[in-house]
């Protein structure tokens, strides 16, 4: 019986093979939905040995982009002049420089005011890579686990919500952006205060659901967070809705949103690493006790 | 080992380059998908088992840096890598036009693949799903078949420039 399954085994290997091959792809997509810490320790190795790739690749883009702004494109403009255009050359290298320095300057010092308006504790990233697939929609960011960055935390820019930590690496984390499909996010209209949840639509838009049909919600309307989720703090812009769809039936009404964060040109970005659950799980703990103590003959232990 | 061990850290460089570069470009429509190439490549010139483990990673690297948390393409990536090499001597595999139409079926494929198993697997009906499909994805299947003839040379130059030796020595045998 054993020397016969052997003879099975060695005859159809290669199928064996390719079913045990797409059997552990289903496998993994099973423990991901789990979220099996096993599997999260395997994604964190790999990305923490890729990630240094990525780096490098945008490490050259830039540069190459950067050779081609100041060299190359003034050398076509060499060619029209001589000695005038040579130093007009300079000129503008040095004008160049100094209005990227200006750029740079008025980028970070608008980055350290809003670091200093939200009074939360962030950590400031850059972003190293984008979402390689076409369906989804995600950034790679050169801040991990070491720099307290923990899966589910929410990234903002200084004109709002960009997205949440979806997976975590030593020294690298993948950004889930808002207009993904699997993204949703509580938010609230700033006019009317009504409530609905913001939902990824791929292709920088996200879609408004379960607003109240007895809402009043109007193209040009601003969305910002309602702190609800507890990964957000409150009011952080979220996006403008550019198209109200009222079906003829239903409970709901639904709307077009779009970000005001431009999502394809991310440079920096902050991770907030506190939590926002209102109360949070040591307050509740305290005021449990509290309550235990405010009852007669109740003790913190509860005897 | 040697034959893993270069095209898994040409496919770690690829998927590098495709999160960085590829996505840089300002219109997403001619954005080609390198990794498809790669896998659908691997599919016409490498064996059933290590061609599988690198399809196999291949798409566990593209999940990966993805927002895709199911980690769909870690599935259709070895099922396209084993469609290819199912039809792989059914065709003649030289030419412009059949590696093209290859590539272009290979990832309106998946594409329907992975757009089923969204429909699927998702607690809720998806909107936009379509719109994407029919307006960027099918642009962008069209310029990664068009690219595929012009990476399949650079990939078999390589190979010939790396694993010479070893392919001449295993013809001889």
């Amino acid at each position: 019986m054993r020397i016969r399954s052997l003879f099975f085994l060695r005859r159809h290997h290669l199928l064996i093979f390719i079913i045990a091959l797409l059997f552990s792809a289903l496998v993994l997509m099973s423990l991901r939905v789990k979220q099996r810490s096993g599997v999260e320790f395997f994604d964190a190795l790999w990305l923490e040995l890729c990630s240094p790739f990525q780096r490098t690749a945008t490490f050259v883009i830039k540069t190459v982009q950067g050779v081609f702004h100041r060299y190359v494109f003034l050398v076509h403009l060499e060619k029209e002049t001589t000695v005038l255009k040579k130093r007009m050359a300079e000129l503008q290298e040095e004008n160049h420089q100094l209005k990227e320095a200006a750029l740079a300057n008025e980028r970070l010092r608008k980055l350290l005011d809003f670091r200093e308006k939200v009074p939360t504790s962030m950590v400031g990233a850059e972003v190293i890579g984008r979402d390689p697939s076409s369906w989804f929609k995600s950034v790679t960011i050169n801040k991990g686990e070491r720099d307290g960055v923990r899966k589910g935390m929410a990234v903002i820019a200084p004109e709002g919500v960009i997205g949440q930590i979806l997976k975590v690496s030593p020294h690298y984390s993948v950004v889930l952006l808002i207009t993904d499909y699997n993204s949703a996010i509580d938010g609230v209209i700033q006019r009317t205060r009504g409530k609905a949840i913001v939902e990824g639509r791929g292709e920088n838009r996200c879609q408004l659901k379960y607003l109240l049909r007895t809402e009043e919600v109007v193209a040009g309307d601003v969305i910002v967070t309602s702190g609800l989720g507890g990964n957000f703090p409150k009011g952080l812009m979220v996006g403008e809705i550019r198209k109200v769809e009222k079906e003829g039936h239903g409970i709901f009404q639904y709307a077009e949103l779009v970000p005001c964060v431009d999502l394809t040109k991310l440079e920096e970005v902050f991770v907030i690493t506190e939590s926002f659950l209102l109360p949070s799980g040591e307050e509740r703990e305290k005021e449990k006790e509290k309550k235990v103590k405010r009852t007669p003959g109740g003790s913190p232990r509860g005897k | 080992m040697k034959r893993i061990a270069i095209p898994l850290f040409l496919g770690i460089v690829i998927t590098s380059l495709q999160a960085t570069l590829v996505m840089s470009l300002p219109i997403q429509r001619v954005r080609p998908d390198f990794i498809l190439i790669f896998t659908v490549y691997l599919g016409l010139s490498y064996p059933p088992i290590s061609g599988g483990i690198l399809a196999f990673v291949m798409g566990y690297l593209t999940d990966l840096f993805s927002g895709n948390a199911l980690g769909f393409y870690t599935l259709t990536r070895p099922l396209l890598f084993y469609a290819v090499q199912i039809y792989r001597s059914r065709f003649y595999l030289e030419g412009f036009t059949f590696q093209f139409f290859l590539t272009f079926i290979a990832a309106l494929l998946e594409g329907f693949l992975v757009l089923f198993l969204l429909v699927c697997l998702s607690p809720s009906p998806l909107p936009n799903l379509y719109p994407t499909l029919f307006t960027v994805l099918l642009p962008q299947f069209f310029v990664t078949g068009l690219l595929s003839p012009v990476l399949f040379s650079l990939f078999d130059r390589g190979s010939d420039f790396v694993f010479g030796d070893y392919d001449e020595s295993l013809k001889e045998r």
